[in-house]
């Protein structure tokens, strides 16, 4: 935590307006699949939107589209330090 | 010699726009067999050739992790079509491809239809139509907009053009070096297994093995290829060694790259993107504050158009079927000699009250489908998902479940019918099941009349009760069913797209509420007619005292003894007497029906009275003026809409419309109410335990088996399984509270 440039951060870490890069995709199965298939792979860019009225699930876009995603899922995604 | 194509697509690229457009009135939408997924069909001509044009179902993939994307895949696996027609987004291009790319895969001849090129256009995005096809080495491509039927002769023209010629192969995704040295080396393992080729090809078989397709593993297990499996697995290690990544992985980010490079070469961005109308809207639409309320108010509005709307068409077909048509038969029966026989009460009693139970359904599924078309084709849904997900998530649960739940305090037909708006198969079931704890529309005049009969002033304690018991009980066997069944699974991926807004088309909406309804008049209808043949057949065979085959009192009948048989059952609730037995059975085909079978056994109505001599013509006229006056209050009720909802805010009270003066209609129920109180004391064994009996009663009319066209609906979304499910549960369910509120009752009073 005390070194900002070297440490990973996770999607959900960002805050709206705050834009990364894809580094990894962790977790298994049918959820790793599915945001791979929804075009989120090593070296995609993706904008954080806005979060729903409840806090979660947020939205984000990439690839030039809107994809809203829970936390837990955004938790899955390693990426490279903010844009 | 019919030409076969399949329509593939992502969800909201304007897929179903294509399909109507092409296949007009000629189609037909049921499921894919034992499948609670929609299938379309529909035929078209182009020239003299016959074309047989299947929707498949929309999916941003083809990999096996949901039912819709294993239906689309095995359709061109097995179906083998002519061609498939890849409907794309302009306005997406990029990840729109990556289901074309695999398609390609699957080595069908393939049509790219350029959809919603003026969204596309309007965004500053420039597609090389011509740099588009040479990069998918000369498959068609076609500018279609669909909602205004442009480029479908183009369409129609490269369709014939397609299916005519002989196949060409096209270029798909070549992965990298290691993998593809994987991919050869399965494929000669392949070959020498018996009988898999014939199936699938062996290139897409290998890269499957490679990407763990669950599917396609558990198949060759099923053929016993143990050692082409272990070969499997063997070279997935080899490759994650050389390349320090899981085959899976390189597999979907080479088929990015493969896209990537078309892309490149075929579409010209903005250099700086501006925000569309779109996107501004949704500031607004689901805003940090305002997105709450908003929401609320569509589905308050949703609620409105299901309940209340539909509610006076609703009352004519009742009318007009059950009154006017039965009356119009027995006179042709009359006139024919064989009034009053066991023929003319089968027809009138069992055939017309069942078209009756079915037709009035229609006008609430038709104001369903058309909110749900509305909501879909607009881009809200997803929306209401995404403000909605936190709470429902839960109960184990989408936050697209929220719409069928709302519907369901109306009527659970349509409930069920709204859980096809749910992308996940575990979703739209688990949904339906608790959505018939909501409680109806039909349940509430039962509560009405106990609730008046045994708590006078306070009724609306005892309604109020039962729709917050309703909801208790959906929270709890969600919960339940969370960590029973669906133990150790893991949870649907919500990963939602946020489709941009949209204005709806009438015509698609049109074709929706219709084609819609029609399936649920054709499946669900069967069921229905079944069911009240059998209970009128209950009702007219004698089994006691003096009376004939069709000419029976309810007591004497094979109904009454079958009622009095179940009743001891109840008596533990405090309700086994076989009046409350019997109004329980009938009560099978429509929850509101208890209350009418009660004053009939309960003596309170004469069991059809001295008829009035018919007048064909100057009845007709009178339907005639009903559906008049129908229409006006189904007018009365869209434009009550608003001052309804403005009188939702505190201190504002508005006065409702009322076009024929006819508002504030009460029936009198005094008779029956004395009646029930009466028998409620003496099968709870003390008047002192009459109203614990009624309360036990009422939670049970709540949450036992919902009414058979529920059930009918059940059965054709999600299979004979489920719902047997569903009526063993509820049943057991339903017993047992009432139970449990009597027993316990006894004892705190």
């Amino acid at each position: 935590m005390t070194d900002a440039t070297s440490e990973t951060q996770t999607l959900d870490q960002l805050t709206p307006g705050q834009s990364a890069r894809v580094a990894k995709i962790n977790g298994k199965g049918a959820i790793r699949r599915r945001l791979m298939d929804m075009g989120i792979v090593k070296g995609t860019e993706i904008q954080v939107i806005k979060a729903s009225p409840l806090g979660d699930p947020v939205e984000y876009r990439l690839r030039g589209y809107s994809l809203s995603l829970r936390r837990e899922e955004a938790r899955l995604i390693d990426v490279s330090h903010a844009i | 010699m019919t030409i076969h194509i399949a329509l593939a697509g992502n969800p909201n690229v304007g897929k179903s726009t294509i399909f109507n457009a092409l296949t007009g009135s000629r189609q037909h939408v049921g499921n894919w067999p034992g499948k609670t997924v929609e299938k379309k069909e529909g035929r078209f001509r182009i020239d003299d050739e016959e074309i047989l044009l299947v929707d498949l179902p929309g999916t941003y993939s083809l990999a096996a992790y949901s039912v819709e994307e294993i239906i689309a895949r095995d359709f061109i696996i097995h179906e083998r079509p002519n061609a498939v027609i890849a409907v794309v987004d302009s306005a997406n291009l990029e990840r729109n491809l990556y289901l074309v790319a695999q398609i390609l895969e699957l080595d069908v001849p393939v049509i790219l239809a350029l959809n919603m090129q003026d969204i596309a256009q309007s965004r500053g995005l420039k597609i090389d139509k011509a740099a588009l096809a040479q990069k998918l080495g000369g498959a068609p491509v076609v500018e279609t907009v669909g909602n205004r039927n442009r480029g479908l002769n183009d369409l129609k023209q490269v369709i014939h053009e397609v299916a005519t010629q002989p196949p060409q192969s096209l270029p798909q995704p070549v992965y990298p070096k290691a993998l593809e040295q994987a991919i050869t080396d399965l494929e000669s393992k392949i070959q020498t297994v018996p009988n898999l080729t014939e199936a699938y090809r062996a290139r897409w078989l290998a890269v499957k093995m490679l990407e763990n397709d669950p599917a396609i593993l558990e198949y060759l297990e099923e053929m016993g290829a143990t050692d082409l499996l272990a070969a499997g697995e063997a070279a997935q290690a080899q490759v994650e060694e050389k390349t320090g990544e899981d085959t899976e992985t390189l597999i979907v980010d080479r088929r990015y790259e493969f896209i990537g490079d078309i892309v490149g070469h075929a579409l010209e961005r903005p250099s700086d993107s501006t925000l569309t109308l779109s996107d501004r809207a949704d500031e607004i639409i689901t805003h940090r504050i305002w997105g709450l309320p908003i929401f609320l108010l569509i589905m308050w509005l949703v609620f409105q158009f299901t309940a209340n709307v539909s509610a006076p068409f609703l009352d004519w077909v009742d009318v007009f079927i059950n009154e006017r048509v039965a009356r119009w038969a027995g006179a042709l029966f009359d006139a024919v000699g064989l009034g009053d026989t066991w023929l003319s009460s089968v027809i009138i009693d069992g055939v017309i009250a069942g078209v009756g139970g079915v037709l009035v359904f229609v006008p609430v599924l038709l104001f369903l489908y058309m909110a749900l078309a509305l909501l879909e084709d607009s881009g809200y849904m997803a929306r209401a998902a995404f403000v909605m997900d936190r709470v429902m998530r839960t109960m184990g649960l989408h936050g697209k479940s929220f719409l069928p739940m709302i519907v369901g305090f109306g009527c659970t037909v349509p409930a069920v019918y709204a859980t096809r708006t749910l992308e996940n198969e575990k979703d739209r079931k688990l949904t339906g099941f608790l959505a018939t704890f909501m409680s109806c529309g039909a349940r509430l005049p039962v509560y009405v009349v106990f609730g008046t009969a045994f708590f006078g002033a306070a009724a609306g304690n005892l309604i109020f009760a039962m729709y917050m018991l309703g909801i208790g009980v959906a929270l709890a066997t969600g919960f339940a069913m969370k960590h029973t069944i669906y133990k150790g699974q893991p949870p649907a991926p919500f990963v939602m797209e946020l489709p941009p807004y949209r204005m709806p088309r009438p015509i698609d909406v049109w074709r929706q509420m219709w084609e819609r309804t029609r399936g649920f008049l054709v499946k669900a209808g069967t069921v229905i007619m079944s069911v009240s043949i059998v209970i009128w057949l209950l009702m007219a065979i004698p089994v006691r005292g003096d009376g004939a085959f069709n000419d029976v009192a309810p007591a004497e009948s094979l109904y009454g003894a079958a009622s009095g048989l179940i009743a001891p059952v109840f008596a533990p609730a405090g309700f086994g007497s076989w009046q409350a037995s019997g109004s329980l059975i009938t009560g099978f085909l429509a929850k509101e029906v208890v209350v009418s079978t009660m004053s009939q056994v309960y003596g309170v109505t004469e069991a059809d009275g001295t008829e009035e001599p018919v007048h064909f013509g100057a009845e007709l006229g009178e339907s005639v003026v009903d559906a008049g006056k129908a229409v006006a209050l189904t007018v009365q009720e869209i434009a009550n809409i608003l001052p309804r909802t403005i009188n939702l805010i505190p201190g504002i009270n508005l006065s409702e419309f009322d076009f024929l003066g006819n508002a504030g209609e009460e029936e009198e129920n005094s008779r029956l109410e004395t009646a029930l109180v009466a028998s409620f004391n003496e099968s709870a064994g003390s008047p002192a335990w009459g109203a614990i009996a009624a309360v036990a009663f009422n939670v049970f009319v709540l949450l036992y088996v919902p009414c058979m066209a529920a059930v009918a609906a059940m059965r054709h979304e999600f299979g004979a399984r489920w719902m047997w499910l569903q009526i063993g549960y509820t049943l057991g369910l339903a017993w047992l509270a009432a139970v449990l509120v009597f027993q316990i009752g006894k004892v705190v009073i």
